[in-house]
């Protein structure tokens, strides 16, 4: 995946942080993977921003900093990152809100050509995983390293 | 907290995660927590697609 990103930060591939930059400021994000299911292994991605006084994640607040794509590049390049020192297992992701989860399957629909170069990714729709595509409402995501 | 200078060598175009020791953990953060709880009961009821694996 050649998609410009963010310098993001690991002290044990689990856990990631990096600073979105834009016309809001400096911004720093958090994504972490925890297992949440042993067979099939699957790991809940939970991403969001540092609350700036407690410095703890929440995703209550749309930054709108104007770096959509690369800040979802920075996620994506997390994911290649964790899978390759824990193992290509399912990765389930979803937003908050459904505001929120409408907002990233538009950033994924955005990069698809290029997410898919590296990942099988699949939208869930009433507890089914269907492969993803374009201009369908999901209300989670599952993606997996190829 | 750690603070990175808003530079444009912020952005890049390859390379994987610098490792930095010690970076605070969100693991026990509420929010995590609760998205992970969330997502465990979620993925329960989960039928999962068919491996693509060639």
């Amino acid at each position: 995946m050649n998609l410009p990103h963010y310098t993001y930060l690991t002290t044990d591939y689990q856990e990631y942080e990096f600073y979105s930059e834009g016309p809001k400021g400096s911004i720093k994000k958090l994504v972490t993977f925890a297992k949440i299911q042993e067979e099939p292994v699957i790991y809940n991605l939970a991403f969001g921003d540092a609350d700036l006084i407690t410095g703890q994640m929440n995703d209550s607040v749309t930054s709108n900093n104007e770096d959509r794509d690369i800040v979802l590049a920075t996620v994506a390049h997390t994911v290649i990152d964790f899978c390759h020192h824990y193992g290509d297992h399912f990765i389930y992701a979803k937003g908050s809100t459904p505001v929120r989860t409408r907002l990233y399957q538009m950033g994924i629909s955005g990069l698809l050509d290029e997410i898919t170069l590296n990942f099988d990714i699949y939208g869930v729709i009433e507890n089914a995983a269907y492969p993803f595509e374009r201009n369908v409402n999901y209300e989670a995501f599952l993606v997996k390293r190829k | 907290m750690p603070v990175i200078k808003k530079t444009d060598s912020n952005i890049r175009y390859g390379g994987g995660a610098i490792v930095v020791p010690g970076l605070e953990s969100h693991a026990n953060d509420p929010f995590v927590v609760k998205k992970n709880e969330e997502a465990k009961l979620a993925v329960s009821k989960l039928v999962l697609p068919v491996s693509k694996k060639t």
